[in-house]
């Protein structure tokens, strides 16, 4: 096929440029999607798995909004929910019923949670999961893992990054992933200090393989943080609901005290959650954490709809299962073409890499070929299956996946 | 360490290692410094060391000390140097008295022409040979101001250490100035040029985005989006170099 031109991307860029920080600000910015002239950054419409950008090139989406999207665009059963409650009203000077109804639903399918707490992003839980720790404890310190990502606060960001002062990160230390006795290590260095242990289910870092947890894994984190009264919190933000509709817990079996959940509850609906056990229950009740669009009716109503329908379906097995396509999919059209891709992660939620390829230019230059014929897919970040790509759009994905692997091959020549 | 010890770091390690090219970018330093044969000692109490030689060869600069200085220059602490080099206080001469007339009415000629392309009272972008010496000394500041700052404020070393192990290629296009910063185990280190190997580009596609975006008058992150500045690789490196550089406004104005 004719590779995809950007026109009116370009255009809009510019204008973005004018006014915008950045052009494009985020996570959605430019920096990281390499080419730039490889990609789209303006889109027009959406529908299932696919979206349109300005210039009408249509796109099967394996970022699916970098995550919220989990049931396809405009998927007619969330949005029927979401346009039935928006007739009768949305943010008001009150809350609507949708919210205690979510709230019981959410506790009856998540075995670690007697509450719900609703906001809008994974950062609002993140940050409230995180003082609710210090509230309870009484103590300063949280521990993370290193390349975790739970938001852009400043307590969860590097030092020296911009608008990040010293102090915002002193109370934070970060070990390996799946490091058990770096753990063991601060806790003791650093006994009855240690308010909280936040990690994700799995490892899901840019720029490098996805790690799941070694076998026995979170069951010694999780003794090891109750013999110390360190609370256990899980940032569930990306992987929640696409391993286990009970949370990724459940997935690995061990039990945390806290989950912050956000992206695939609403289906694209602006909503996340924190979800605890009565323990804690006293402990977040007292916390002040809120917002002026906290209480949006609409959003709730659609997750409600989003969780029954994603259950209905045995959502989590549909997406391994297009996950475990789409990868061997890929890893065949690679090995024909001479190139050997290395998946890691969860099935549902991917990481492939070009192996020999410790710039990830070759990677880069893969990502962008598939980009630019309508598969579109970041070199950076793990990727996203939903329930809305058929078999049809795995088959199509590996086709334009193996003339990607070509042209990179005929950039290269014979030294690859 | 203080801001002032490391702003004292940062002049000598990568203000003052301009001098290596200036006289390349510059028809009127290379003019005053051809006939140069000095080799300088600049020495803070407590505090970094460097050294400048103008030779047959033209200059060359580096941290330390030089087997055999003809002048030796002491500077009481570092905000003495700082001074030195916004041209509000004169070094204590240890050694080379009969040089002295040398560093009161020559050198200051080198250091102005330096001062004149680095902060020009002009334009660049109405001048091309000065926007190719702006452009390039500035590229060039950066690059090594990274070590310095790698080595010296805790921040910057905070960052280093994050970063993967890999050099990263600065070059602008289509032919102009090339600099490139390594991270390592042993540090950082940083060279003009192009390097062998480099794990990440980036690329500026002329003198102009190069100017823009290093001079802070353009944001980077927009000119990534529109293609004038491309970036390739191993990206946490691009990230790493470009928040350290971010951090020698703190220290140098």
């Amino acid at each position: 096929m004719d590779p995809y031109t950007f026109d009116k991307t370009a255009a809009w860029m510019e204008r973005a440029s004018r006014v915008i920080p950045g052009g494009i600000y985020g996570h959605f910015g430019p920096a990281p999607y390499v080419p730039v002239s490889a990609y789209p950054f303006f889109s027009d419409r959406a529908e299932g798995a696919y979206f349109w950008d300005v210039d009408g090139n249509r796109f099967i989406d394996y970022m699916c909004a970098y995550g919220p999207m989990i049931q396809g665009y405009r998927n007619p059963v969330v949005d029927a929910a979401y346009r039935a409650q928006m007739e009768k009203c949305d943010a008001n000077s009150v809350c609507a019923p949708v919210m205690v109804e979510l709230a019981e639903y959410m506790t009856e399918l998540i075995p670690a949670a007697d509450w719900a707490f609703f906001a809008k992003n994974g950062a609002d839980v993140t940050n409230l999961a995180v003082m609710t720790a210090r509230a309870a404890t009484g103590r300063k310190k949280i521990v993370a893992i290193k390349g975790g990502y739970h938001g852009t606060s400043p307590w969860m960001q590097g030092p020296g990054h911009h608008g990040v002062i010293e102090e915002d990160t002193a109370n934070i230390i970060r070990i390996p992933w799946n490091d058990v006795e770096a753990l063991e290590r601060v806790v003791a260095d650093n006994l009855g200090q240690i308010a909280g242990f936040i990690s994700s289910p799995c490892h899901h870092p840019i720029f490098t393989d996805n790690e799941l947890p070694a076998p026995h894994y979170w069951e010694r984190v999780e003794a090891l943080l109750r013999a110390n009264g360190i609370v256990f919190i899980i940032d569930d933000v990306r992987a929640g609901f696409r391993l286990h509709m009970g949370g990724s817990c459940e997935h690995y079996g061990f039990r945390p005290d806290l989950i912050c959940f956000c992206k695939a509850i609403g289906n694209g609906y602006p909503i996340s959650a924190l979800v605890g056990g009565d323990a804690l229950r006293g402990d977040v009740s007292k916390v002040f954490h809120t917002g002026s669009y906290w209480y949006g009716a609409g959003p709730m109503a659609a997750a409600l709809a989003n969780l029954q329908e994603l259950r209905r379906i045995n959502g989590p097995r549909l997406l391994r299962e297009t996950g475990e396509l789409l990868a061997a999919g890929m890893v065949d059209a690679a090995r024909n073409n001479g190139f050997d891709l290395r998946i890691s992660g969860e099935p549902s939620m991917l990481y492939a890499r070009i192996t020999d390829d410790p710039t990830l230019e070759m990677q880069q230059r893969w990502c962008g070929e598939c980009a630019r014929r309508g598969v579109f897919l970041t070199s950076h970040h793990n990727w996203f299956v939903s329930t809305a790509h058929t078999r049809k759009d795995i088959e199509d994905t590996v086709a334009v996946c193996d003339e990607a692997f070509k042209a990179v091959r005929a950039f290269y020549g014979s030294g690859v | 360490m203080s801001s002032e010890m490391v702003r004292a770091h940062l002049n000598l390690g990568a203000v003052l290692k301009n001098l290596e090219v200036l006289g390349d970018v510059d028809a009127e330093a290379a003019r005053v410094t051809e006939p140069w044969r000095i080799a300088v000692q600049f020495t803070v109490a407590f505090g970094p060391e460097a050294w400048l030689e103008y030779s047959a060869t033209g200059c060359r600069q580096d941290l330390g000390r030089h087997t055999n200085p003809d002048v030796r220059l002491l500077f009481a602490t570092p905000r003495h140097l700082n001074r030195m080099f916004d041209g509000t206080a004169l070094p204590i001469p240890l050694t080379g008295f009969t040089r002295l007339g040398f560093l009161k009415n020559e050198f200051p000629k080198a250091t102005a022409r330096l001062e004149a392309v680095l902060k020009p009272k002009t334009d660049p972008l109405e001048d091309p040979a000065l926007l190719a010496a702006n452009t390039a000394l500035t590229l060039y500041t950066g690059a090594f101001a990274v070590r310095a700052l790698a080595a010296t404020d805790p921040v910057s070393a905070g960052i280093a250490a994050g970063a993967p192990a890999g050099t990263l290629q600065l070059q602008v296009l289509p032919d102009g100035p090339a600099a490139w910063v390594s991270f390592g185990k042993d540090g950082v280190r940083a060279g003009r040029g192009l390097a062998e190997a480099p794990a990440a580009r980036m690329t500026f596609k002329d003198l102009r985005t190069a100017h823009e975006v290093l001079g802070g008058k353009r944001d980077g992150l927009s000119a990534i989006g529109q293609g004038d500045v491309e970036v390739w690789g191993m990206l946490p490196l691009v990230d790493s170099a470009t928040l350290i550089m971010d951090r020698v406004a703190r220290f140098l104005d």
